[in-house]
């Protein structure tokens, strides 16, 4: 495993982070410098070792209602609301 | 003596007697914070009213009637704000009480403030707040650790009789070593999360931060068992930790990982924990050198799996359903950017980067999946290990409480300093830190007992024994 | 020269099915449509910070059974994974899924000659009775309705989190009709065991659709497009014929087909471009560190197989085997389990268990009844059946009957009674009636006689007139033939 050059740019955009041309500079720097430390991690053998599985031991709900939350709790929270609505920027598929 | 130099055990008896009121303690509190709160600044927010009101009717018959207990600012509790220290959450009101904050309240606990840390429990120095920095109660020029610094300082600076804290890779274990107090990580699965603002799920655990390792167990003892709202608690049966305290380490095989000993560590620090270890040693334990091999990769293992967590669990904060929200977003991608851009810090920003990037195509295997194979090799580490001793005994932090300012442009360096509490985390175990010393300079140096899964009784035990027979935890800070 | 019997198309589909349960997938909220806007919602299914998800197990006990009855392996553990993406319906921003270990893999689809549209019944495709693969079955959770205004969007979280289930076929279909068949049949087989209503127009399940065409003998598959917006079971027949067609001519004319998910327009009857799909998504699913894995080898599958209904398949066969009922009327009770249960009851009380599917399937449901809730009991119509069979009033009566039962509902025996219907089967009574009509009818007599076997019509329609419609015509048949071959 070799270091790769990571894009900050496009995994800000999957992060939904709009970053400055200033933190970008410092962010490719610092992540790239964190990255070259954990490519220590590719020289131990990890071929027969099963990913970690914590123990299998459903607790489950059974199907049975709870209180919710009042209306006007929930959109007390809300930034932006209408007629029991919360309200983003127009949603353009 | 102001009631705010107590322990919880001490005052819970007196309590219970009725020798004192609730609202004393809190009285006695609130003078401090009113004298030396300015210069530690432990707080986020205090409800002064709220709390006198609470102790008023606190009903000192229930196990924790009339304690105050400050909760760090990531717990979520009924009508009250939650900021994680950051901008994001401004204005958030909690519709809900975390079930710690819940357990707590039932047991008849009063709630005196919330306490700083880093933004979304990232970092290890409480610097990376959006509401200032925390200050350390015996330096203030230095950092009080994170990120429960502002949990660590309260109980320090007797601003807090106790805390609550939560620890993902040492955040209440190495602010507690810095501020001289005790630190407890419980075993993963011990303590319900729901509630917990989450950083990392599979690493997140809530613990408490007090001035003795018997208030420690008394707090625990009121958080600990299965919650239906957390499917990752654990199903045994509640029990009493530290009921009755044994005094005593005799038989005691305890561990010395080789791997948490190197050359060039801070002399000071070192010095403290081998004389703790020698203690163990002329009271009757043996001490047995153990090695966990991977120790080397926790660092990377753990920054790997916790930001790739981090990166999903703080994709909520969008300024969607609550929360701040950018001013006139012009569509929905602007909305999304500018809210998270304005709102997350440069630490946040740099992990939910990595986090994306490890989890992202093309990387996931390299990264994301070796890193969850690793963990699976650290946590054998540690079984192996407690097939031949009891008890870890290591070092909480490498080094002293460092001064303000000194890493903050040096992230890498900061995330090393987690070295000793991270392994922990990934396994799953419980840990604890307490005092075993100080610098010449005065600096508090913290002793990490970690036990095997679910070994909290054991692990309390020989805390106890060592604080006893030792006089660090009755010292006070300077500030 | 070509035409579109030198083409095939390649066609996958992904249902997702919402579960007929109480609650939430991962909260105790109410999962039911129709609520006021966001009153259905707590700190869980909002995704307020600290909040953490926990299982229904009725949900996973659904799919497990669901999977169990389109014969799929059952993960003896399954996982649940996050899969990361944003939007303002999903709460989270990731929607917890399964990726990895999904609760169901592989099983089949059957798809039943009668499930493929009316007119295509007769037809080889449909014939074919194939059978065609699923991928996996999956459970996740719904994400929040929006709704549209000029500038902004508003959002009912109310169905985010509710749980969903996603059936995923293999590429194994090649035409409108089976795609129609396929989704007919997964239909029948959720409704029978309880799973969901399935009903595409409310939503309770809803289609992806990806088509591609290719060469007839060609192996390798073409471009495949994406269908959205398929709102009915016919309505994905149509856009596939549309989209098809559409696949067939551009590559024809030598264009290439754009990789990207188009909408179905049912009034223009067409399909439009919605989105390229240039970048494909990274949704860096990872195993859902809140929740462990879910054993379902601890008891769920049991359960679940306990609640294992008689399949429709299995249904179809017993009802054609034991009732003698036709293939097309068992194909219609397998569908409406509700009429099912209905006509069992009334067969269950006669011997003639196939005139009763005739009087249920084609005079009651006629009426468009609602078998669970209707006053006409099923016992009726086995009484019905016996009364014809056995000769207590012949076919027109009978008639009369049924408009009589529906109308006012009791007992057919007290009907014809009321009616004054009452068949006359007594021998001596009908041979009165037989000897007068010969007796008047010397001319038909002669005719019958002379080897105009049609003649004896005549004097049937005088008996039935003399004895007001009660006569029973065979028995009066048999008494004419024997007096006028005397």
């Amino acid at each position: 495993m070799s270091a790769p050059k990571l894009n900050v740019t496009d995994v800000a955009v999957l992060a939904r982070l709009s970053l400055t041309p200033d933190e970008t500079t410092k962010f490719t720097a610092q992540l790239s410098q964190i990255l070259a430390h954990m490519e220590t991690l590719g020289q131990i053998p990890t071929g027969d070792v099963p990913e970690v599985v914590p123990p299998a031991q459903p607790v489950l709900r059974k199907d049975i209602p709870t209180p919710s939350l009042s209306v006007e709790a929930t959109l007390s929270n809300a930034p932006a609301q209408s007629n029991d609505l919360i309200l983003v920027p127009k949603i353009v598929e | 003596m102001s009631l705010a130099h107590e322990t919880l055990a001490s005052l819970r008896r007196r309590l219970s007697s009725k020798e004192i009121h609730s609202r004393d303690i809190v009285k006695d509190l609130l003078t401090e914070i009113g004298a030396r709160e300015k210069t530690v600044h432990a707080f986020t927010h205090i409800d002064e009213k709220a709390a006198l009101a609470a102790a008023e009717k606190a009903d000192s018959s229930l196990p924790l009637g009339g304690i105050p207990i400050a909760l760090k600012d990531n717990l979520n509790a009924l009508g009250d704000p939650c900021t994680c220290s950051s901008k994001i959450l401004e204005g958030y009101r909690a519709p809900y009480d975390a079930t710690a904050v819940a357990r707590l309240r039932h047991a008849g606990a009063v709630f005196l403030g919330r306490t700083n840390m880093d933004e979304f429990a990232m970092g290890s120095s409480t610097e990376n707040s959006a509401l200032g920095v925390t200050r350390n109660p015996w330096d203030p020029t230095r950092i009080p650790g994170g990120s429960s610094g502002g949990s660590a300082a309260a109980v320090a600076g007797r601003l807090a009789i106790a805390a609550l804290g939560s620890d993902t890779g040492g955040s209440i274990r190495q602010p507690a070593a810095l501020c001289g107090c005790v630190g407890l990580k419980p075993t993963y699965g011990r303590i319900s999360r729901y509630g917990l603002v989450a950083f990392a799920s599979s690493l997140d655990q809530i613990g408490p931060l007090t001035r003795t390792v018997e208030d420690s167990a008394i707090l625990l003892s009121a958080l600990a068992g299965h919650d239906p709202r957390d499917n990752t608690t654990d199903l045994r049966k509640p029990e009493t930790f530290l009921a009755k305290p044994t005094g005593s380490v005799k038989g005691l095989r305890v561990g010395l990982p080789k791997e948490y000993f190197l050359p060039g560590m801070n002399a000071e620090t070192e010095a403290a924990i081998r004389s703790a270890s020698q203690w163990f040693e002329k009271n009757g334990a043996t001490l047995v050198e153990v090695s966990l091999p991977h120790t080397p990769a926790a660092i990377a293992v753990y920054y790997i799996l916790a930001t790739a967590e981090a990166s999903a669990n703080l994709a909520r904060f969008d300024g969607v359903r609550y929360g701040r929200r950018a001013v006139d977003p012009k569509d929905l991608l602007d909305l999304y950017q500018r809210t998270r851009s304005e709102g997350f810090g440069p630490e946040v920003k740099r992990r939910i980067i990595l986090g994306t990037f490890v989890l992202s195509q093309g990387y996931a295997d390299a990264y994301y999946r070796k890193a969850q194979k690793v963990r699976g090799l650290l946590r054998q580490d540690f079984e192996l290990a407690f097939t031949k001793c009891d008890l870890l005994l290591t070092p909480t932090s490498p080094e002293p409480a460092f001064p303000l300012g000194e890493r903050t442009q040096d992230p890498l360096k900061m995330y090393l300093a987690d070295v000793f509490t991270i392994s922990t985390n990934l396994a799953g175990n419980g840990a604890i830190s307490l005092p075993c010393g100080f610098t010449k300079s005065n600096l508090p140096i913290g002793l990490q007992l970690i036990g095997p899964r679910f070994g909290e009784e054991k692990m309390l035990q020989a805390a106890h024994a060592y604080e006893q027979a030792h006089d660090f935890w009755k010292r006070m800070p300077p500030v | 020269m070509s035409s579109s019997a030198n083409w095939e198309a390649v066609i996958g589909l992904e249902v997702h099915v919402q579960l007929h349960t109480q609650t939430k997938m991962f909260c105790g909220c109410i999962n039911q449509y129709g609520g006021a806007a966001n009153s259905q919602v707590c700190p869980v299914c909002l995704g307020m910070p600290g909040s953490l998800p926990v299982p229904n197990e009725e949900a996973i006990r659904k799919t497990i059974l669901t999977g169990l009855m389109f014969g799929c392996r059952i993960a003896p553990v399954a996982r649940f994974d996050r899969k990361n993406y944003f939007y303002p319906d999903m709460p989270k921003n990731y929607q917890i899924s399964q990726f990895e270990d999904p609760l169901c893999a592989g099983g089949t689809v059957g798809l039943d000659p009668f499930l493929f549209p009316k007119d295509l019944q007769d037809t080889d495709e449909a014939k074919a009775k194939r059978s065609i693969r699923l991928t996996r079955i999956h459970l996740e959770e719904d994400v929040a309705k929006s709704f549209h205004y000029e500038e902004r969007s508003g959002i009912d979280f109310n169905r985010a989190g509710t749980p969903l289930m996603e059936i995923v076929s293999e590429a194994d279909l090649r035409t409108p009709g089976e795609a129609f068949a396929f989704l007919g049949s997964l239909r029948q087989v959720l409704l029978s065991g309880n799973v969901s209503s399935a009903d595409m127009e409310k939503g309770q399940m809803r289609c992806d659709v990806n088509v591609s065409v290719r060469r007839v003998g060609q192996k390798e598959f073409g471009t495949k497009v994406e269908l959205k917006n398929l709102n009915s079971i016919s309505g994905v027949r149509r856009a596939l014929v549309y989209e098809i067609a559409r696949q067939i001519a551009a590559v024809e004319k030598g264009e290439a087909i754009q990789h990207e998910t188009r909408r179905w327009d049912d009034e223009a009857g067409a399909t439009f471009t919605m989105r390229t799909k240039e970048k494909a998504h990274d949704y860096r699913y990872f195993p859902e560190p809140d929740l462990l894995p879910v054993r379902t080898d601890q008891g769920l599958r049991a359960a679940a197989e306990t609640g294992l209904p008689e399949l429709p398949a299995a249904l179809q066969d017993r009802l054609m085997k034991e009732n003698g009922v036709t293939a097309y009327q068992a194909s219609v009770l397998a569908a409406d389990r509700a009429l099912c249960a209905y006509y069992e009851k009334a067969a269950a009380g006669t011997k003639h268990k196939a005139g009763v599917a005739n009087w249920i399937l084609n005079d009651f449901l006629a009426t468009q009844p609602d078998p669970t809730t209707t006053p006409v009991r099923p016992e009726y119509f086995g009484e019905l059946a016996t009364l014809v069979a056995e000769g207590g009033i012949n076919s027109a009566q009978a008639k009369k009957v049924f408009a009589e039962l529906m109308a006012n509902p009791s007992s057919p025996k007290a009907l014809v009674e009321k009616l004054g219907l009452a068949q006359i089967s007594d021998v001596g009574a009908l041979e009165a009636f037989c000897d007068e009509a010969i007796a008047a009818n010397p001319r038909s007599v002669e005719d019958y006689r002379s080897g105009k076997s049609n003649a004896i019509n005549a004097l049937k329609g005088f008996v039935m007139k003399k004895s007001q419609g009660k006569a029973n015509p065979t028995q009066v048949d048999e008494i004419l033939k024997a007096k006028l071959s005397a």
